[in-house]
């Protein structure tokens, strides 16, 4: 820094018609980057159609790539087409009870794969100490096992509503553990693409549910036919 | 060759250069994006509950070493100081302001419209820019350069500050964290000065320096006016 050049005598200031002149320029010069490339860019505003030509109006809004169809069969993988997940199978319902004597834990986690989603709503007779995390269902050196998707994990509640994408392929779901002496019922509903979900309960059991596709359910008396006929 | 065309000539290399010098300034745009911080820094920074002293640090400095209108500005401040002293004194005066506003707004909850303060600091590069070209002699006025530089350090830490707070930042730890980004803030300046004044040093002991010094800042004002333009469209159409 130290070295810098001596500063040399001061340059004249340039005329005024100059400086007009750059400035002009300058302004021009910027006003016409701006609405030839950067206003379609950044907004899609393209008022002299420059944006479309050069392809840049594409990165303000995205265009949506033509629906892949997921194989049928394949595992419950989204197939994101812009806003869209599109999925092989229909969602799968559940419907979960528990009873949690004093000071007991369960666990309940469903198998989703990576971006799959789930909604879902519980609650809990009284406050319950709580953890919502995932487990992946391959382990990589370097990589924990489990995450825990609250930022303040273990916090006592007695309800919450929400939606979760699978950051990673797994089983993921809730830790409810009953704080005090009194027995606590915990009522859970979801929807969401997964095939199983799995139990632990604290004697250490394991139990694995098999859960159907909507598909699968009777959900819908047949259709009236043509006339009102059957 | 004749004088004139010699002239022409220069003309022409002058022109180059500030083609250059924009297309340059457009590619660092489209790169970094301005000034915002990216979506995985943003996720990270909600996810913090307490004193984050390095990261925050790391952040920061990240933030100012990617910030184009920062480093634009930061030419256009130095381009005529060749003292350590001036350089020091310009830029702790413009890191007074950028620190007052950036720990007094973001913890004191005070924030503008994010569009209107970058728009704003393009403006400052245009003002910075005109400066150098001799632009206020010219029209005979001279605005106090030391309080201007002071203006534009406040009012880039306020934009710093309304960004953090469109994060969700936890209470937890608050005070450590936002003076930890401001640490990280002056540390990527540092960094930023040396990497600036290499060049510009390399620059001014090449015979085209002053010729060129004039072209250089006309396209520093007109990066300055581009950012201008991209932010205040924000500002209008943005609901």
């Amino acid at each position: 820094m130290t070295h810098s050049p001596v500063p040399p005598p001061a340059a004249a200031p340039p005329s005024l018609a100059t400086l007009a002149k750059t400035t002009a320029v300058s302004v021009l010069v910027a006003a016409l980057l701006l609405v030839t490339t950067v206003l379609p860019a950044e907004y899609g505003i393209d008022p002299l159609g420059t944006g479309r030509a050069l392809g840049l109006t594409d990165i303000a809004s995205p265009p949506v790539a033509p629906a892949a169809e997921p194989p049928k069969g394949a595992a419950l993988v989204p197939v994101q087409n812009g806003p869209l997940g599109v999925y092989p199978a229909a969602f799968t319902f559940d419907t979960y009870q528990v009873a949690l004597g004093p000071y007991e834990y369960v666990e309940y986690k469903y198998r989703l794969e990576k971006d799959a989603t789930l909604l879902y709503s519980w609650s809990a007779s009284a406050p319950v100490l709580h953890d919502m995390h995932g487990e992946r269902a391959e382990v990589t050196d370097g990589v924990p096992p489990e995450q825990s998707f609250d930022k303040q994990n273990r916090r006592e509640a007695s309800g919450s509503h929400g939606s979760l994408v699978a950051p990673f392929a797994g089983i993921h779901g809730w830790y409810w553990e009953n704080p005090g002496g009194e027995t606590i019922i915990i009522r859970l509903t979801s929807a969401g693409y997964y095939t199983s979900a799995v139990e632990i309960r604290s004697d250490r059991s394991r139990r694995t549910r098999e859960l159907r596709s909507l598909d699968a359910l009777p959900l819908f008396a047949p259709p009236a036919g043509p006339g009102g006929q059957p | 060759m004749t004088n004139d065309a010699l002239r022409r000539a220069r003309g022409r290399r002058s022109l180059t250069t500030l083609l250059l010098l924009i297309v340059a300034c457009a590619l660092a745009g489209g790169v970094l994006g301005a000034h915002g911080v990216s979506s995985k820094d943003a996720r990270y920074l909600q996810s913090i509950d307490g004193p984050a002293v390095v990261p925050l640090l790391y952040l920061g400095a990240k933030h100012m070493v990617t910030g184009y209108d920062h480093l634009l500005f930061l030419v256009g401040v130095i381009f005529f100081l060749y003292r350590l002293k001036d350089i020091l004194l310009y830029v702790s005066l413009f890191t007074i302001g950028h620190s007052l506003t950036l720990l007094g707004g973001a913890l004191g909850g005070i924030r503008a419209n994010a569009y209107l303060i970058d728009a704003v600091i393009g403006l400052s590069i245009v003002y910075k820019a005109f400066e150098n070209m001799g632009g206020f002699k010219a029209i005979g006025i001279q605005p106090n350069t030391r309080a201007a530089v002071l203006v534009f350090g406040l009012v880039h830490g306020f934009g710093l500050a309304t960004k953090l707070q469109e994060y969700a930042l936890s209470r937890n730890g608050l005070v450590t964290n936002i003076v930890s980004f401001n640490a990280g803030v002056e540390v990527g300046q540092f960094l930023a000065l040396t990497a600036v004044l290499l060049a510009l040093g390399y620059w001014r002991t090449r015979s085209g320096y002053l010729r060129h010094a004039y072209v250089a800042n006309a396209a520093l004002m007109t990066a300055g006016f581009l950012l201008a333009g991209y932010q205040l469209t924000g500002f209008f159409t943005t609901p």
